[in-house]
This record gives structure tokens, sequence and C-alpha cells, in this order.
């Protein structure tokens, strides 16, 4: 369970006037579960590759628990996020020709992290997210069990914390739905902080907070009023 | 790790395929040249090898061994007849045999020599007897016609549009054992009956001599060796005049070399020793005749043949370099595809260096098999082209690796071992959120 804390934090692409995301002050809580949502281009997407430390920034710091990705070098980034941080993303970014267990198994072989644990709790992980069958190709499935065993592979090393970015918005409503409790309650199962990224309303409003950004800043903060709907 | 290498493989496989071919085409290239300059080198040297010494009259080295060696048709300068007697008698020699050529049939050389060599030559005949008579042959294996056929023939070569003797009709009257030589495209006729044909018994050369000077001109290496030469006696058996014109396919053969035997353009000798082969060597290296070891003139004929292999090498380099570019340019678009799968991985916890194992042991894969493909499609064009020349030489190439073969094989690999790291280094680099963004 991890705790953000991120201060003067500046993300300015090149050729741009103004920074993509200016984040002055922001702290999430451990176990909390905050929705981010905001138009097209209001700086959710940079948001996400900051936290999860896809993207490097050079002004501002971005603490977990107190550790400051911001200073890592690249490869510490790639491990501290493989450690720590589960990512679910719009696109699956499975691999056909591999089995539904393989895949949720790729990443953890390439950083040599399977052990008979973690493929025993691979296993275990798919029946909990519906999928009885682990040695079906990935191709066969439908987007809604392929996002499923992609929730799987975010879940599998534990991580202190769940990123999904709009893992809804390829579903049709029904599965997406599905998807959306799932990734809640297994947050709340794996205690894990959760980060959703969202134009979802109906899944925004079930988490515990709401920042809406706009043009790269924090417009909307819900912490008070989502607390006392609590 | 093995299955995702594996499965990926399986999705690209036109890209994968391409690859491959790329690079066996072009190590085949390189490794069909360094087989076939070796199997030319082999075979022409084991061809050399059944000849011991060859002597001919003063002139080219080189040519002497082409022309009685490998059989290539082309006049050789003639020496005295008498050379033959001397060494025939000679008691450091084992067996000693004229060769004439000029004739041929069918596209087979016609080789005037003795039963000597006929007997020799192949250590046995696989099929019939050798000659006896005026009017008998002895094929060489590759010789394709059968035991009894007839063999008319013809003054040079078909193309060079020579005409055919009807003065005798030769007949098969055996087969040699195959020998891996040029021999063994040859057919082999009674030398007594060559200068029959071409009126140049010992007897007959002083009425005719002038009458067949243009003749041995033209295409025949064999002739008169001295045109002002006396004798004394006309043969004991034979009266030029009653031959001419049509010759006595029955007639016996005279092997007894006497000093009036008309010139000869080649004689091959066994010599009993090594030692004796140095003297011999020396003794008929002065005076009007050459004697050589063809595989020694061979080896000099290398060390030229080598700068057409250093040639035929760059060549095969500068093929190799371009599919090498050409691979870099594949797998930088290659690369580019897989953007988004390789941010994926990372973005999903694989670390770097994994990243760039799995990106660079697939493509190392894909060459590697190229290269290993490569060889073994060197290995079977050297193979066909071997067989190619040896139908129509007779001489068997050996197409063979040698050790030196796999240093070829290890530079072609250290190389992929670079060019491999190439996309690899590109995957390594990227940010995996811009390759998500892609």
């Amino acid at each position: 369970m991890l705790a953000l804390n991120i201060e003067n934090l500046s993300v300015v692409f090149p050729g741009l006037s103004s920074p993509a995301l200016a984040i002055g002050h922001l702290s999430i809580a451990a176990g909390s579960r905050v929705a981010i949502t905001g138009a097209s281009g209001s700086g959710k997407s940079t948001f996400v590759n900051i936290v999860a430390g896809l993207e490097r920034t050079r002004q501002g710091r971005i603490r977990w628990n107190g550790e400051d990705i911001a200073g890592f070098s690249e490869s510490r980034r790639d491990r501290f996020r493989a450690a720590n941080i589960g990512l679910v993303m719009q696109e699956f970014h499975l691999f056909p020709g591999l089995s539904a267990l393989e895949n949720v198994l790729l990443p953890a072989r390439f950083a040599g992290a399977a052990t008979a644990d973690i493929i025993e709790r691979a296993h275990a992980l798919l029946s909990t997210v519906g999928l009885s069958r682990p040695g079906q190709k990935i191709e066969t499935m439908s987007r809604g069990e392929m996002q499923r065993v992609a929730i799987g592979r975010a879940l599998l090393r534990k991580p202190g914390v769940i990123i999904a970015d709009e893992p809804t918005a390829s579903l049709d409503a029904e599965s997406g739905e599905a998807v959306g409790d799932l990734i809640l309650d297994l947050a709340i199962a794996e205690g894990s902080t959760l980060i959703v990224v969202s134009h979802d309303q109906r899944l925004a409003s079930r988490l515990d907070r709401c920042i809406t950004f706009g043009s790269g800043r924090i417009s909307e903060d819900s912490t008070a009023t989502a607390g006392e709907a609590a | 790790m093995i299955r995702f290498i594996l499965s990926d493989l399986r999705r690209l496989w036109a890209g994968s395929l391409v690859v491959v071919l790329l690079v066996a085409l072009a190590t085949a290239l390189g490794v069909s040249v360094v087989l076939q300059e070796r199997a030319l080198r082999l075979g022409s040297a084991r061809a050399a090898d059944k000849f011991d010494l060859v002597i001919g009259a003063g002139g080219s080295e080189t040519q002497l061994v082409l022309s009685s060696v490998f059989l290539q048709p082309s006049p050789l300068p003639l020496m005295r007849g008498e050379v033959l007697g001397k060494l025939a008698a000679d008691p450091r020699v084992d067996w000693a045999a004229p060769i004439g050529f000029g004739d041929s049939f069918s596209g087979y050389p016609i080789v005037g020599t003795t039963t000597m060599l006929a007997q020799n030559l192949s250590g046995g005949l696989i099929e019939g007897k050798i000659f006896a008579r005026e009017g008998e042959a002895v094929i060489g294996s590759a010789v394709k016609l059968s035991l009894g056929g007839e063999i008319k023939p013809m003054h040079g070569l078909p193309e060079e549009g020579g005409e055919t003797h009807i003065e005798l009709v030769y007949h098969i009257a055996g087969r040699l054992r195959p020998t891996g030589t040029a021999w063994d495209r040859a057919i082999l006729v009674p030398i007594q009956a060559v200068w029959h044909i071409h009126g140049l018994a010992a007897e007959e050369h002083a009425e005719e001599g002038a009458e067949s000077e243009h003749e041995h001109e033209a295409a025949s290496g064999t002739g008169t060796a001295e045109h002002g030469h006396e004798h004394e006696e006309a043969g004991e058996h034979h009266d030029g005049h009653e031959h001419h014109g049509k010759l006595d396919p029955d007639a016996a053969l005279d092997e007894s070399w006497t000093a009036d035997a008309p010139g000869l353009p080649a004689i091959l000798v066994k010599p009993k020793t090594i030692a004796d082969a140095y003297k011999l060597r020396q003794e008929y290296r002065s005076g009007n005749t050459v004697a050589v070891f063809p595989g020694e003139v061979l080896t000099n004929l290398y060390a030229t043949l080598g700068d057409a292999k250093q040639i035929l090498v760059a060549v095969a380099s500068g093929a190799q370099a371009l599919v090498a570019a050409s691979l870099v340019l594949v797998t930088v678009i290659h690369i580019g595809q897989r953007r988004r799968q390789i941010g994926a991985l990372r973005a999903f916890g694989a670390p770097r260096g994994a990243i760039f194992g799995i990106v660079w042991l697939e493509f190392f894969f894909l060459v590697a098999v190229g290269i290993g493909l490569g060889f073994a499609l060197g290995y079977a064009a050297a193979l066909l082209l071997s067989d190619m020349f040896s139908e129509t030489s007779g001489i068997t190439m050996p197409v063979v690796f040698a050790r030196e073969d796999a240093g070829l094989a290890a530079v072609l690999l250290a190389f992929a071992t670079v060019l491999a790291a190439l996309p690899a280094v590109l995957a390594y680099r990227q940010s995996p959120a811009q390759a998500l963004r892609a």
C-alpha cells in the first residue's frame, strides 16, 4: 500500500509554451481509491506516465511512500514500477500466440521474478478474475476477457498501487461495468492504492475521491465531498 | 522467454523468412565460392597425382601439363621419337607411355597411347580387354559408349569443323576403371593407329612428310619430329603404300620403340622411386625436352589462381555487405513496428536488459539459422557445380569443408552478434511512454 506525494511538478514538452502538467501539491493517501477525470489533452495521461515512472520529469518531486522516483535512473524506475505499480491500460497490450497464463506471467518472467509462488498466484488470479482456462490462447478471447487477463497481470506481484488508464473505454457497457467492479473489488481485497483515469462517470463516482484535470492543472478535487458522502 | 520468441517469430513469419533467406543466400554465395575453389584445387591436384612425371618438347610447362593431365586440346611442340625408346629402356623407369592427341569422337578426346598406359592408368578394366590391334579402343569410365561400339575419329573437335577420318574405324574393346581425372572421358587407342591415320608411321614420313605437314600444324599434336630425320629401314611389317587410304584394323601392335618413331608431344613416365623421379626430371630437363612434375606446375598455377579467388571472395563479401545493410534496414523498420510491444513490456515491468536480450536473441537466432542454411545451400550449390564440371571434364571435384571454414562461420556469427545488437540497442533506448504513445 503506497501513498503518493507530489510537489512542484512541472512537465513541459518541447514546442509547447504552457506545461502539459503542473501540480503544486498533491497527496494521495495509502489505500485510497482515486478517480482522475478531465477532457482529452487535460494532462491525465501525462499524469499517469509521470507517477508510474514511464516518463521522466526534470522538475518536481514524485514521492511514493517517501521515495522520490523523479530522482531515479531509468532502470531503477523500471524496477520500482515492476515491483510496486500494477498497470491496466485501455489497450490490453497482450501478446498473441501466448496463453492467458503466459501473458500474466510474461513481465515477471522477463524480470526473473516468476517463482513457484508467483506462478501459483497467477493461476489463482486468473480464477479470481473469472477465467477458468489459463491455457487459452489470448487471441481467442473476447475483449472483456482480455482486460481481465490484463488485470491479473497488473496484480501479479502484489503491487502497492494499481494505476488503471481508461480500463473500460475500449469495452462495451456490460463488460466495462464488470471490469470496473473487478478492479475496485480487487484493489480493496489486495489493499492497494487505486488510481483510475476514466471518463466513465459511474466508475468514477464509486471511488473515494475524484480529481479533475483541466489544461494540465488540477481544476477540481472532490476529497471533501467524497469524504462526506462516505 | 523461448516461447515468447517462438510465438513472436510465428506471428512475424513472413518477415522472418525474408531475413533468413537473405542471410542464407548471401552466405551460400560466399561458401560456394570457397568450396568450389577448394574443389577445383583438390580435384586438379588429385588428377595430377596419377601422373608422376611428364616429358615433352621444350616449351610451356603449364601447357604440357594441361594437355597431358587435363587433356586440354592444344598443339604441343614435338620431341624426337627416340626419347621414348630411351625411356622405355631406362632401368629407373617403371613404365613410360607416349600420348598423342588431335582427334575426337562425340566430344571425347581420342588419345593415342600404348597398352602400357591403358594397363596402368586405372589399375585394370571394368569390362572388356585392352586394345590389341590397331582398330581397337579402350574407353574411360565416363565415356557414354558401349563395348563393341564404333568410333569414327574426327580430326580436331566438332566445333572446329573437323573432318571425319575415313581410314579407320575403332571398335571398343574395353572400359577402364574410374580414375577421377580427365582421362575418364578419354578414348584410348593405339598410338600406332593415330600415326597411320595421319600418315606418320616411321617408314612413311620420308615420302609423305611434306604432304602431312599442314595437317599437324592445324590441330594435331602428333607429327613428325624432323623431316630431315634419316632412317634406313622401312618397317618390317608395314608397307606404307599399302595402307594409304585404307588401314588394316587387324594389324598387330608394335610397341618396340625404335629410334625412328615419329615425333611425340608428351610421354607419361612412372619412375620406380622418388629418387628416380628427381633424377629423370633433372636429366630430361636439359636439351630439347622438358620434364615436369604436374603437381609442382599446378602449385605454381594456383599461386596465380589465388588472386582470382581473392577477387571472387571480395565479390562475395560485397554481396554479404549489401545483405547486411538491407538487414539493418529491415531491423530498423521491424523495431519501429514493434515499438508498442516493447514499450508495453517495459511498462508492465520487464527490465531493459531483458528486452535487449530478447530482441538480440530473436534477431541473432534468425541470422544464425540463415547462416546455417547458407552453409547447406552453398555446399549443395558447390556439389551441383562440381558435378556439372565433372560431367564435362571428367575430373572429380571433391567438395569438402575444411577447418578454416569454421573460421568463416565464426566471423559470420560474430558479425550477426553485432548486427543483432543494433535493434536491441534501439529497443533498449526507447522510452516506454513514447513507445506506447506511438
